[in-house]
């Protein structure tokens, strides 16, 4: 197997660069859009239920009906990929977001009312770290999903490593498939990993025990 | 437009594809998480190697399966089990090993077998994390038979990959919406299941 040639004729030094673009992008939008809105359910919990139910449902929307579907909207290319991602990964880190901030033990917050600390206090320098572990794990969900969305991408257009499977795929290229395919995965568990060591930080910081 | 013969045939065989593959997963996940009940190597192994794959993105597991098995159908079933398997696998574990060690005790003392104890015992306090897994599963497996089109499946994903080939969205929509409906029919069959077959007072949620 060729690995350089693959490597060269399919521009995967380029190809690598796009999609982590993309997925920087949408990790980064996620993460706003997911943990404003787990503050504002945390406000308005009324609406918690019925805003988890309508993400749950989008949640099992089929990647590639959701990108296409997304076509007419946004054209092709790096928005549908983008805003598909960030559908999709919205609903862990606003649940978790939500989930953390709701589940601090009482003792700290009468604690921290007790010595005189006001509501948005409370809620920025008590709930809020302590959260922060329950957030991260949402984000490391969030990690896996994007990646999955963002090398579907390829298949309408938005470059990134998909565009080279997909091409392997229809040549039927043997070297092209397995050195894109493991690459991809690779890049996948390497963030993934690092996403879970962010997570092991800040458990081991703000854990509860 | 698309005729609707056409779009009923593509949905029976995205509905066999589905179904057989995860049909399959179960099959071979459950009594993965059995035997991983007998070995802590084995089940640290499997979830190990559970939490590996499933961050790997579904699309390159499709590709790297062709220079194994090709294109066509089973290929495209042997992509969407092996994405399947791994929730299967681990719910059923955790759910089949976090069951209160007295409860064990009291079954063992009025003489249930070991397998008496996983069938009777552990089954019935697995069952909403093994249903959970399973629904995961599902929903899974029918957003990557969509996509398994690609490598010669049939199903909704060829309409779907003949309408961005063409620009025709007819057949776009014709290929996507009885797939989110599938998924959709899947979450609430399968939490209504769920409902059904688990014991009163056991999980709650």
């Amino acid at each position: 197997m060729d690995i350089r040639w693959v490597w060269e004729s399919q521009n995967l030094a380029q190809r690598t660069l796009e999609h982590l673009r993309m997925f920087g992008i949408a990790l980064a939008l996620s993460v706003v859009i997911g943990v404003l809105l787990g503050l504002y359910l945390y406000r308005r919990p009324k609406l918690a239920p019925i805003a988890f139910n309508v993400l749950n449902i989008l949640e099992t929307v089929p990647t590639l009906a959701l990108l296409v579907l997304l076509l007419p909207l946004l054209s092709l290319g790096e928005k549908p990929t983008i805003a598909a991602s960030v559908i999709y990964s919205i609903l862990p880190i606003a649940r978790n977001t939500y989930t953390g901030l709701t589940s601090v033990e009482r003792s700290y917050i009468e604690v921290a009312k007790a010595i005189g600390l006001s509501e948005r206090e409370v809620l920025l320098k008590v709930r809020f770290p302590l959260a922060l572990p329950l957030i991260a794990a949402g984000v490391r969900i969030a990690v896996v999903f994007t990646m999955g969305v963002v090398t579907l991408g390829g298949l309408i257009a938005a470059g990134g490593l998909g565009a080279p499977i997909q091409t392997g795929i229809h040549l039927y290229d043997r070297d092209i498939i397995i050195v894109t395919g493991l690459w991809v995965g690779a890049l996948a568990l390497i963030l993934d990993g690092v996403a879970a060591l962010i997570e092991r930080y800040l458990r081991d910081r703000y854990g509860r025990r | 437009m698309v005729g609707v013969e056409r779009v009923l045939g593509a949905f029976g065989e995205h509905l066999v594809l589905t179904y057989a593959s995860l049909f399959l997963s179960i099959a071979v996940g459950i009594p993965l998480a059995i035997l991983s009940l007998k070995s802590k190597r084995l089940a640290s192994f499997i979830m190990g190697f559970a939490n590996l794959v499933q961050a790997i993105p579904s699309f390159a597991v499709v590709a790297i399966v062709v220079p194994l098995l090709g294109i066509g159908f089973t290929p495209a079933v042997f992509a969407i089990f092996l994405r399947a398997l791994l929730p299967i696998v681990k719910n059923t574990y955790v759910g089949l090993s976090e069951v209160d060690e007295a409860m064990i005790d009291a079954a063992r003392g009025i003489g249930l077998t070991e397998w008496e104890i996983i069938r009777y015992v552990r089954f019935p306090h697995a069952y909403p994390a093994m249903f959970a897994g399973i629904k995961f599963a599902a929903v899974l497996a029918n957003s990557i038979a969509i996509l398994t089109a690609i490598i010669g499946s049939e199903g909704l994903g060829s309409l779907v990959f003949e309408g961005l080939a063409s620009f025709n969205t007819d057949k776009i929509l014709a290929g996507s919406i009885p797939a989110i409906l599938m998924a959709v029919f899947i979450d609430i069959s399968f939490s209504y299941l769920e409902k059904r077959v688990t014991p009163e007072g056991i999980g709650g949620g």
